[in-house]
Parts: C-alpha cells; sequence; structure tokens
C-alpha cells in the first residue's frame, strides 16, 4: 500500500518534471532570443577547432596596456581563438581593483619618482612593474579559464629554455628554490569571456620595488582585499641567460606548442597549426574606443576614489612649548585626528584636542570639520585645513600661529607619509 | 489495431521514462519539498547564475549556490550604489575570490533601492548562506516583463546538469 502511495507520488512529480521540461523547450523556441543566444553561447567548439595567437603589445605605459586588456576583453571573441598577450612598462605600481592604494602603496614615494599609479579591472593584490617585468595576459572565454594550465605554460617555458625548475603554489604564485616568488597572478571573469595576468621577475629594480610598495604599518582600518608581501627573486639571479625578450620568445613558443585544453607538448606540428605571433599596436585606429578606456583608467576618481571605504586615525605627542605654560599634566597630550574616507573623499573628521592644547588657547575644531567634508585625501585637503584655520579670525591674512601649524603637520603626515 | 498500436507505443514510452527518471525520483522531492518551504518558488535564475526573487516590484538579487561554489572564498564584495540604475544584462558590481574579480550582472532592470552592508562587512555570508543572508542588492523593478526569460528553480537545475555534462 506504503509503496503504491509512493510510487503514486514519484507518478505525478515525474509528470510535473515532463511538463516543464515541455515548456522550457517549447518557451526557448518561442520567446526570447535571450535564451538561445545563451545556449549557443555556451556551446564552444572542440580543442581542436581552437587556434591560438601571441599579441606582444608595443606599448610601454601602464594605462594604455591595461586600456587594451580590458579592450580585448570587451571586444573579442575568445571561443575559438585564444591569446596569450606579452607586454612590459615604464616604471609603475598596479593595485588590484578592490584596493587601498595608501595602504599598499607608498604614494609620497610615487609622487616624488614620478611613478605612476594605477588600478587595475582584476582582483588581487598590488604589484611593481619596470622594464625588467614581463607581463603575461591569458584571454579565453569565461567557461575555459584554466589558471593552472596557463601557469603551467610559463613553468615548462622556464624549464624547457633556461632549465629552471619552478613550483606553482596553491596561491598561484610560481616559486623558484622553494620559496622566491617570481610571479604573481591575477584575474578577472565575466559573462562570455576571462583573463588572467601575471608578472614575471626578471631583472626589476628590487630596491625601487620594496620602497614603492612600503606599506603603511598602522591606521588605515579597511575591508579593502590586502596584499601578501613575499620574498621575491629576479630570473636572471637564478639563471643570467634569461632577458625579458627572449623570456616572452619562450613562453610565447610553448603557449602555441601546446593544445588550447590540455597539457602536452604538440611540437612543431602543433605550432604550424597557430595563428603565431603578432605585433599590436595599440592605438585609437586599430581598437576604436581604446582611448576612452584609457582616459578613465588615468582619472583620479578610478585610481584612488574606487578606493573601498576605510578608516585612519593616528596620534601625535604634542611638543611641551605647545602646551599651556604652568601646568602640569599627568598623562602625556597627545592629538588624535580620525577621519572616514569613503570614494577617496574625506566624509568624517574628528579631532581629539588634549586639555593642554585647548588650555593652551587652541580652538579651531569646528571650522577645520566642517571645510575638510568632500576634500580628496591628498594634500589638497592640507590646503583646506589651512585655509579653514585661517579664516577662524575673520578678515586679515596672517600667518598660522605655533599651534594651527602643528596641527597642520599632524594633517600632513596623516595624508602624506605611510 | 492502429489504436492499439498507439496504445502499446505510449505505454512502452511512459516505462522508459520511468525507468529513466527514477534517479531523479528522490532529488525532485527533496526539492519539492523545498520549495514550498521557502519562496524558493518564485526564484528566477540567469543563465550566469544570478537569482532574483520579485516581492511587491521590488527585487532581491543574489548569485547561486553553483556560482558561489565555483567562486571559492569571497573576501570582497562590490556592489552597486543606491540610486543607481541598471538595465538586465548590465555588469554592476564584481565579487573578488582568491585574486579574481568576477563581475556581477543585474538580472533584470531597474533602480538599486538598497545594497547588503552585512555582504560588504562580511562578504563570507555569499558562500554560507548565498539565498538567505548573502544577497548582494534590491532593485525597483522597471520591466517585469523581464522575469519571464528568466529560469525557473527546475530549469536552472536543468540547465546546470546539461551545462556540466557538456564539460565533460
Amino acid at each position: 500500500m506504503a509503496q503504491s502511495v509512493l510510487r503514486k507520488i514519484a507518478m505525478s512529480n515525474m509528470l510535473v518534471m515532463v511538463g516543464l521540461t515541455r515548456r522550457t523547450s517549447s518557451r526557448s523556441l518561442t520567446t526570447g532570443k535571450k535564451l538561445a543566444t545563451t545556449k549557443a553561447n555556451s556551446v564552444l567548439p572542440p580543442e581542436r577547432e581552437v587556434t591560438k595567437s601571441v599579441f606582444m603589445s608595443q606599448s610601454t605605459d601602464i594605462y594604455t596596456n591595461l586600456a587594451l586588456e580590458d579592450w580585448m576583453y570587451r571586444n573579442m571573441d575568445f571561443s575559438n581563438h585564444h591569446v596569450m598577450m606579452v607586454w612590459r612598462n615604464e616604471p609603475c605600481v598596479v593595485i588590484g581593483r578592490h584596493q587601498n592604494p595608501w595602504l599598499e602603496a607608498n604614494v609620497p614615494f610615487l609622487n616624488d619618482k614620478e611613478i605612476p599609479l594605477a588600478r587595475r579591472h582584476s582582483g588581487g593584490g598590488t604589484v611593481y612593474h619596470d622594464r625588467g617585468n614581463l607581463n603575461i595576459s591569458f584571454f579565453t572565454p569565461r567557461d575555459r579559464h584554466d589558471r593552472k594550465y596557463n601557469l603551467e605554460i610559463i613553468k615548462r617555458a622556464l624549464y624547457r629554455d633556461f632549465g629552471i625548475k619552478a613550483l606553482i603554489n596553491e596561491r598561484h604564485d610560481i616559486l623558484v628554490r622553494d620559496k622566491y616568488k617570481i610571479s604573481g597572478t591575477a584575474a578577472k571573469l565575466g559573462r562570455t569571456s576571462a583573463y588572467h595576468h601575471c608578472t614575471l621577475l626578471v631583472n626589476a629594480n628590487k630596491a625601487d620595488l620594496s620602497k614603492a610598495l612600503a606599506k603603511r604599518e598602522h591606521g588605515i582600518q579597511t575591508k579593502a582585499t590586502a596584499s601578501t608581501p613575499s620574498p621575491v627573486v629576479n630570473l636572471v639571479d637564478v639563471n643570467n641567460r634569461v632577458t625579458v625578450d627572449n623570456l616572452q620568445i619562450a613562453v610565447g613558443y610553448e603557449f602555441l606548442r601546446t593544445p588550447a585544453l590540455h597539457l602536452e607538448d604538440g611540437g612543431e606540428n602543433q605550432i604550424s597549426k597557430q595563428r603565431g605571433f603578432q605585433f599590436i599596436n595599440p592605438t585609437e585606429d586599430w581598437f576604436p574606443g581604446l582611448s576612452e578606456l584609457k582616459n578613465e583608467l588615468q582619472t583620479w576618481e578610478w585610481s584612488f576614489g574606487r578606493t573601498p571605504e576605510f578608516t585612519v586615525s593616528r596620534s601625535f605627542p604634542v611638543p611641551e612649548d605647545l602646551l599651556a605654560p604652568s601646568k602640569v599634566y599627568s598623562a602625556t597630550q597627545e592629538l588624535t585626528i580620525s577621519m572616514t574616507v569613503e570614494k577617496g573623499l574625506i566624509n568624517d573628521v574628528t579631532l581629539n584636542i588634549p586639555p593642554g592644547l585647548v588650555e593652551s588657547g587652541f580652538h579651531g575644531e569646528a571650522s577645520v570639520i566642517t571645510h575638510l567634508k568632500g576634500k580628496r585625501f591628498t594634500s589638497e585637503a592640507l590646503t583646506a585645513l589651512q585655509e579653514a584655520m585661517l579664516r577662524h579670525t575673520d578678515g586679515e591674512v596672517r600667518k598660522l600661529d605655533d599651534k594651527e601649524q602643528f596641527v597642520a603637520k599632524c594633517f600632513d603626515q596623516v595624508v602624506n607619509t605611510i | 489495431m492502429l489504436r492499439q498500436r498507439c496504445l502499446i507505443q505510449l505505454t512502452k514510452q511512459c516505462i522508459s521514462r520511468q525507468s529513466l527518471l527514477k534517479k531523479n525520483v528522490n532529488v525532485t522531492f527533496c526539492k519539492l519539498q523545498y520549495r514550498y518551504n521557502s519562496d524558493a518558488k518564485e526564484r528566477k535564475f540567469t543563465d550566469r547564475h544570478e537569482w532574483v526573487v520579485v516581492k511587491d516590484n521590488i527585487g532581491t538579487v543574489g548569485i547561486s549556490n553553483y556560482a558561489q561554489e565555483s567562486l571559492g572564498d569571497v573576501v570582497f564584495a562590490q556592489l552597486p550604489d543606491v540610486g543607481t540604475e541598471v538595465k538586465a544584462g548590465d555588469e554592476c558590481g564584481a565579487l573578488e575570490s582568491v585574486k579574481a574579480a568576477s563581475e556581477i550582472y543585474s538580472p533584470v532592470s531597474g533602480t538599486v533601492t538598497a545594497k547588503n552592508r552585512d555582504v560588504e562587512n562580511k562578504p563570507g555570508l555569499i558562500n554560507t548562506s548565498c539565498y538567505e543572508k548573502g544577497w548582494l542588492f534590491r532593485l525597483k523593478l522597471s520591466k517585469p516583463e523581464e522575469l519571464k526569460d528568466l529560469m525557473t528553480d527546475t530549469q536552472y537545475e536543468t540547465f546546470l546538469k546539461t551545462d556540466v555534462e557538456k564539460e565533460h
């Protein structure tokens, strides 16, 4: 009895299922192109129909190269054409899409050395580039995105051409000599296409690298993606025959001699089936819309303004000569500045002024706060602060007094030092 | 005679279907139970693994369990600001898992009315509770008819199965 009831339930479910599947199929025939195109998209050609190219970007400008990457991702169809792009840049620092530049990079050093900072579209951590660093991007359909495969190509090329034994760790870094990182990875996944890019240190300036990426010790609180600093080594120190030029050729050939979806040495025969190496000149003529993408990458609103909300807080001991004379204070007199920064703009400021400074006659607090709101978290805010303190004594132009100068200096340190 | 043959044919078909589908019976039963116990019967899916549940013309959007699993641990959620107007299929944010930023596409057109602050503060909610606490944003639908183009729970399951089969 129970069995038959169960069977009945099963039967009715089955009918529901059949009914539903029927409805689906009839619907996809009648309504919306959308479903039909979806189906078409998800049918990717078999491996043997996929050809490969190696693009060699002729630009060494970080913004141009990032824009080119984005352009290809947006406009090209990779379903039967997988592309590897090799490129390099003049010195620059590149942060991940959801990172905080003030936390990850030494912004004052970059300003000083005129090293550009760029925010890329992919995730991951902050890296330093210069001409001694090779960047490699792999473009595939989203459903064929395979980071492990790409890194294996690089690993195989390092071994085949230079006898360098490398290993890939669970973070998708490439390491040599057990622990030294030579490559960092990041990726962007979209609806139909995806790309994975990585760096390869060949003979980068390690001193500048570590200075440019010197991190703030403390003071910033945020949910932004954090970088993982690792000991690095240049490939040239592992094998002095490696150069950026011969490495890109080595990796390029390795990519071409490997079938599109699995790791196997297809040799010359495989290479002859591919589209080969192509020089790419990333200009507006060749890639309509490229300059717009580039311009956007260069704006402050993108590089700095896209920083996830953060708070920064620092305390500074007040020098004794600024405190009210003839008073003895039990605790250290500290000025604490706290700010929340949203979209790179100062949103909220709290000044914690110690009694010693108040009693000696400092009272600029309210105006300071109102004038800082909405200012960029740069020296622009400092200028606004100084003006605010000046305006406090209505009318006449005068110099900041010692106490105001002290507050301004502290403020400058919050914004401009690491 | 003809009628008899027809009948035999039909019975045959029915039996073969039954034996074919037997494996699915248990699953389907669980599904049904799940569906009647939650709002899952109203949940619509896109082919890019976002879901939307609409109540009083306000849609709540999130990503499916399949998407959550394939992303891995989400470490950052970038969600659209309130007031943003989006069209169906527009990029409107991103989820970052280990080193990869994945675009979020809006399943329907409308104006964003809320984003999930809890998910911004604790992106892991997307992994632990993708259909409940891990919702991403809400929007006021401007073209409710677009819901017709999305997949129902059952259709989505079928879609996943065929998709996975294709990969192998």
